[in-house]
């Protein structure tokens, strides 16, 4: 079942736009605060603040990596370019960012709301995605402690099958990973804990 | 020496929506006539009317030939959401203003146009809040296959769910299309508690119509027990539905008072009336003589048919009276009326379920 996003609720967000004052950006302004969001002009450099900010705005065309207080690519939240210039080198730069929507200069009337909710959704797509992978990665570098824990419990005699329906058995008993189950095996086995496992 | 000025008027007289369109027609010409009529004015309307037939295709030509063929930069026009958007980028071109009469689902704030009647929290939001606490919170929702029913059907969804309610059914009709016995027969399956007609013009008449052949059969599917809700039933289609609408409840800026004897009397009508008058004044105050400056709607109130109204700056949107109203003999009995103008909020961005349903209720989180 897919699920379904509910009435985006934008009243009350804080936005900034990295760009410099300019008629192209007074109707972003305007259209920002219609649709509900505090927004802040800002130039040439991101304050502190606007790590805690719900979206951020950056102009293409003068942008620099030093404007903003994070890595390329790391902003803590949805990036939306304005792309004058169509250079590709400009579009890379826009990219390399992390740009998850656009708006075209001069900034029209229409596609704001839009380009709010496709970066929202495009960001919150990523972060989750960078979560998983990461939680995968963990578990990927456990496998030798996988094994290492099924013949730590398989030196009682029981078959290295058993010893594996032991060690899940133990994990959903501890409610814990099968990783984290085996580390811990590891370590008792190794000395580094001193309790003792009980399988039921 | 009064100043004339031309006014771009593009509502079609022929086609499906003609009630509408035309009711919103006469609103305006009544408005123009009585401006013109007025010795303390110092504008006089010149209309310049074209008529796009209710051929979605016609209305951005047609406002060309407004802009070209005539000195107007303001146009009262435009019923449905698609003429609207279509007319948009000409009105960017010539740097036009549409004065927009009717109800929409939100979600727009173009600097070229002014709404002028009720987005979704001045609709849909306070009807189901109305209805809730009083038939049930599980609905059955319908609609045209058109914008208007999708998008007004989807916030419905949320509200509902927030009231703690259930949605029952959504079904869609092809626009024109009157076979609902199918949607009868779901609906008496489901056996809601309302249900939220977003059908537009003869398929949603076919549906009352239906619908009061049911609650003949079966006592559940009553207006009493299980009303029909509309945002944007005026009583100008009263008499295209007949007796079946009696007892059903819709939501709107207006509603004509007991004893009005116009038979185009509809919020259709007074909100393209009001647009003109609020238009005049902008004019007399020389705050729209400059198609490009932004209007001057800050600070300001207008005395219109729809009450003393005021107009968001940031969104263009008017800030409105809402009242609920019962069919009732061809007009609506009122059975709720705001304490005061409700402002607009065209993105919902300040939605909040606790103010209309209270606490919210626990929900399974799966």
């Amino acid at each position: 079942m897919t699920r379904r996003e509910r009435i985006p609720n934008l009243g009350g967000a804080t936005a900034f736009v990295l760009h410099r004052p300019h008629p192209a950006t007074s109707t972003l302004m305007r259209q920002l605060g219609a649709i509900g969001l505090d927004a802040v002009e800002v130039w040439p450099e991101l304050p502190a603040e606007a790590l805690g900010a719900d979206f951020c705005f950056f102009d293409a065309d003068l942008g620099f990596d030093d404007q903003f207080p994070w890595k390329a690519g790391e902003a803590p939240m949805p990036l939306i370019a304005l792309i004058g210039s169509e250079a590709p080198g400009r579009i890379e730069w826009a990219l390399a960012q992390g740009a998850d929507s656009h708006l075209v200069k001069p900034v029209g009337n229409s596609g704001i709301y839009a380009a709010l909710l496709i970066a929202k959704r495009g960001f919150e797509a990523r972060r989750a995605l960078a979560g998983e992978v990461e939680s995968l990665r963990a578990r990927v570098s456990e496998r030798q402690t996988i094994v290492r824990a099924v013949v730590a419990l398989s030196a009682g005699g029981v078959g290295e099958e058993r010893a594996y329906a032991q060690l899940r058995a133990l994990a959903m008993s501890w409610q814990v990973t099968i990783e984290d189950a085996a580390r811990r095996i590891v370590e008792l086995e190794q000395g580094v804990r001193r309790e003792h496992p009980v399988a039921n | 020496m009064r100043r004339s000025v031309d006014l771009g008027l593009l509502f079609s007289r022929s086609g499906n929506y003609r009630l509408l369109s035309g009711a919103s027609h006469a609103g305006a010409l009544a408005a123009i006539e009585a401006v013109n009529a007025d010795a303390g004015r110092t504008v006089a309307f010149s209309p310049v009317a074209l008529d796009p037939e209710g051929r979605t295709e016609r209305y951005a030509p047609l406002c060309e030939e407004i802009f070209r063929t005539s000195t107007a930069r303001h146009v009262i026009g435009c019923t449905t959401s698609w003429s609207r958007k279509e007319v948009i980028p000409v009105l960017e071109k010539h740097g036009g203003t549409l004065w927009y009469p009717c109800p929409y689902e939100g979600f727009e704030t173009n600097e070229q146009v002014v709404y002028m009647h009720a987005c979704p929290n001045q609709h849909l939001v306070p009807l189901l809040a109305h209805v809730v606490p009083r038939f049930g919170a599980d609905g059955f929702l319908l609609g045209s296959n058109y914008i208007w029913g999708w998008e007004t059907n989807r916030v419905a969804r949320d509200v509902i769910l927030d009231a703690g309610g259930k949605v029952l059914g959504e079904r869609y009709l092809p626009l024109g299309d009157t076979d609902v016995e199918r949607l009868i027969a779901e609906i008496r399956a489901t056996r809601p508690d309302f249900i939220l007609n977003n059908l537009i013009g003869p398929s949603s008449y076919a549906f009352f119509e239906a619908y009061g052949r049911l609650g003949a059969e079966d006592a559940h599917f009553t207006p009493e027990r299980c009303p029909i809700l509309s945002c944007n039933l005026t009583e100008i289609e009263l008499p295209a539905i007949g007796p079946s609408a009696e007892g059903h409840l819709s939501v709107g800026p207006w509603f004509a008072p007991a004893g009005a004897t116009a038979c185009d009397a509809s919020s259709f009508y007074t909100a393209a009336y009001s647009a003109v008058l609020v238009l005049a004044d902008l004019l007399e105050a020389g705050d729209a003589a400059s198609a490009d400056g932004p209007l001057g709607f800050a600070g300001r109130t207008f005395q219109t048919p729809l009450g003393a109204i005021a107009i968001d700056p940031a969104s263009q949107h008017a800030h409105l009276p809402i009242r609920i109203g019962r069919v009732r003999g061809g007009r609506f009995d009122l059975v709720e009326s705001s304490p005061a103008l409700v402002a607009p909020d065209p993105y919902l961005s300040r939605y909040d379920p606790a103010a209309h349903f209270g606490r919210p209720p626990l929900r399974v989180v799966s």
